[in-house]
């Protein structure tokens, strides 16, 4: 890939401020869209881009715009995915902080599409200064008519509103988002419906990703089959990848889609640190099976990794050295997963505080090899049998890294955890609390929330 | 300013953020953020407050209150930290610097320092993972933290 695109204007100062933004050509494409093409045209448009959602799906965007009812009973809504919080990605506060007027050029071109006049972008509690900035942006572009009634001198009119979360990693989960946008607890619903038949406010809602939306200002302008070219077959455009553990230089790498992930390690993160010997890469956020050093040589695209038993996912990529424990790794995933279930389903609920339970106690070196098989037991009976696929993604740790490592884990307990705390310990001085006890005083950690 | 007096002085802020709802109750957590940045944590009287202009009973308005992480329920420090432990920073060795901040603050997680100036939080991943290991002091996010950094911000905080 020779240029950037989607972060064309990370490096450039004050990208966020409209006036830079503008001299860089926020805003021509979807002026020029508003004035002479009709809405169905840029559905088309990204539909023959091959744009899948970059939210973690791979959902083709083109296809579910196209799920909206079509006789217009009901107004249309448009809501941003900004609650960024798969472990593992940062992408999306790239785009927030550094280019919010190329997602505000998105999400305008998109409500024209599917005939919105209101959207909402979501975007994570957390990130205060993206909140600033984003809503600073939203505020030029109103003061320059490019939102609000009549954009850029056309009978349309769109508002925006951008909308906090308050700190629960559920809330991306799009239904769940819907019920916390509307003031509610973030608890996913049954589906069907879809939000596209029944979303926000019971209206027809499209949600889409922060990072999809900024994509589609430049299939308007540069062309579909451009677009599509840049990718791999079905996987159009280009992808910012999230790269971060044991790699010389962690950050977002955009690379065309099926870029492969031997090279993105090697080639763009500048290799392992240290020269040291790759253990294992999470290839697309904490959700994804882990692979080993030897399952590297795959193309980074969905068709490619579900082939490869792993998925795309959020495309945060984690990369792991051999000093890494892989009983320690589970034990970080597992915590995760035990405090951000929301508690609506029983299998989820429980399945992920046994398994953190169990996982703390061989880390502890209190375990059996019996244990080994309890984890993989509780894991199955978590995927497939609750309301949103949480549960699924909290089982998929457990059995990949307990499969594929199982010879480690087999030793860890054997050895009741000595002499093997590869990874963090040696990373740690000599003398100074072992990473184990930070670990277990998280135990008394703060209200788990939702349950 | 008496709580209340707090609050009705955000009476006008309050009428302009429903306003742009579709739906006032969709501005509880908007409101719940403006008034817990006032006044530390969320109150009963925030949580009457925000029934008050959403229409929705206090006992929902509580219940929103426990489900996110974000609100306080009690009194945390002037200075709210929010430590990242998420798998990424500590591969990057997040545990150690953790114990290195407990030790210069004097406490553990979800506690407050006796004299209110900082309290603690271990926090899942804050999507900073290229600056690991991190942590959000306030509003602000540092990354890349060693202990000298970690004295540094320290010693600027009120
Ligand atoms: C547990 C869970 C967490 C999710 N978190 C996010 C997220 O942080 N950001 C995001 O864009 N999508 C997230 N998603 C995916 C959304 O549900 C949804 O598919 C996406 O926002 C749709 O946008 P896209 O089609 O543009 O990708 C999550 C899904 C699940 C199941
Ligand atoms: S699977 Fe887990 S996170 Fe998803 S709805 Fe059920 S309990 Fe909540
Ligand atoms: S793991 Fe700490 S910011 Fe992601």
């Amino acid at each position: 890939m020779t240029e950037p695109i989607l972060s064309r204007n990370f490096q450039t100062p004050d990208a966020w401020k409209m006036a830079v933004a503008e001299k860089r050509g926020a805003y021509e494409t979807a002026r020029n869209v508003l004035a002479t093409m009709k809405p169905e045209d840029v559905t088309n448009a990204v539909l023959a881009a091959n744009l899948r959602g970059l939210g973690g799906a791979g959902f083709p965007t083109g296809k579910k715009w196209q799920f909206l009812p079509k006789d217009g009973k009901k107004p249309v809504y448009l809501v941003v995915n900004a609650d960024e919080g798969e472990p593992g990605t940062f992408k999306d506060r790239y785009i927030l902080e550094r280019d919010p007027h190329l997602m505000i050029e998105g999400i305008i071109l998109a409500a024209f599409a599917i005939g919105s006049k209101k959207a909402y972008v979501y975007i994570r509690g957390e990130y205060v200064e993206p909140f600033r900035r984003l809503q600073s942006a939203v505020d030029e572009a109103y003061a320059k008519g490019y939102l609000g009634k009549g954009i850029f001198g056309t009978a349309l009119e769109l508002d925006l509103v951008v909308h906090r979360g308050a700190g629960a990693y559920i809330c991306g989960e799009e239904t769940a988002l819907l019920n916390s946008l509307e003031g509610g607890k973030g608890y996913p619903r049954l589906k069907p419906p879809f939000p596209a038949i029944v979303g926000l406010f019971g209206c027809p809602t499209i949600i889409n990703n922060v990072e999809t939306l900024a994509c589609v200002p430049f299939i308007m302008k540069n062309g579909a089959a451009w677009f599509a070219g840049l990718g791999s077959a079905g996987n159009g455009g280009t992808h910012l990848f999230s790269i971060s553990g044991h790699v010389e230089k962690p950050g977002v790498y955009e690379l065309p889609m099926g870029t492969n992930l031997k090279d993105m390690i090697y080639t763009h993160a500048g290799g392992v640190r240290g020269g040291r010997a790759l253990k294992a890469v999470i290839p697309g956020g904490i959700s994804a099976k882990i692979l080993t050093a030897a399952e590297i040589d795959v193309k980074m695209d969905y068709d490619s990794l579900r082939n490869a038993g792993t998925m795309l996912g959020s495309a945060g990529v984690m990369v792991m050295d051999d000093t890494t424990c892989m009983v320690t790794a589970l034990l970080w995933a597992a915590k995760f997963f035990a405090h951000e279930s929301c508690g609506q389903c029983s299998p989820c609920r429980e399945g992920t505080g046994w398994a953190y339970k169990i996982v703390k106690r061989i880390h502890k070196g209190e375990a059996t090899i019996a244990d080994l098989d309890s984890l993989l037991k509780i894991a199955r009976n978590m995927e497939g049998r609750t309301i949103c696929v949480f549960a699924d993604a909290a089982a998929w740790p457990i059995q990949s890294y307990i499969t594929k490592f199982r010879a480690e884990f087999e030793e860890y307990i054997r050895s009741k955890g000595h002499g093997i705390r590869r990874g963090v310990s040696s990373y740690t001085p000599q003398g100074s609390a072992p990473a184990v006890s930070t670990l277990e005083s998280s135990g008394a950690r703060r209200l788990v929330k939702g349950k | 300013m008496s709580p209340e007096a707090v609050l009705s002085a955000l009476d006008p802020q309050a009428q302009k953020i429903v306003a742009k709802y579709d739906q006032k109750r969709a501005a509880t957590l908007t409101l719940l953020h403006l008034a817990q940045d006032k006044i530390g944590h969320v109150t009963p009287e925030i949580e009457a407050w925000v029934s008050k202009w959403t229409e929705v009973p206090v006992v929902h308005v509580h219940s929103v209150v426990t489900f996110y992480s974000m609100y306080h329920q009690a009194p945390v420090g002037r200075t709210h930290i929010r430590f990242c432990t998420g798998t990424s920073c500590m591969l990057m060795g997040a545990a150690e610097k953790l114990d290195c901040l407990k030790k210069k603050l004097g406490i553990e997680n979800g506690q407050t320092t006796p004299d209110g100036r900082v309290s603690l939080e271990e926090a899942e991943c804050l999507c900073a993972c290229e600056g690991a290991p991190m942590m959000q002091v306030g509003d602000d996010y540092h990354l890349d933290l060693t202990e000298k950094k970690i004295d540094e911000i320290l010693g600027k905080l009120k």
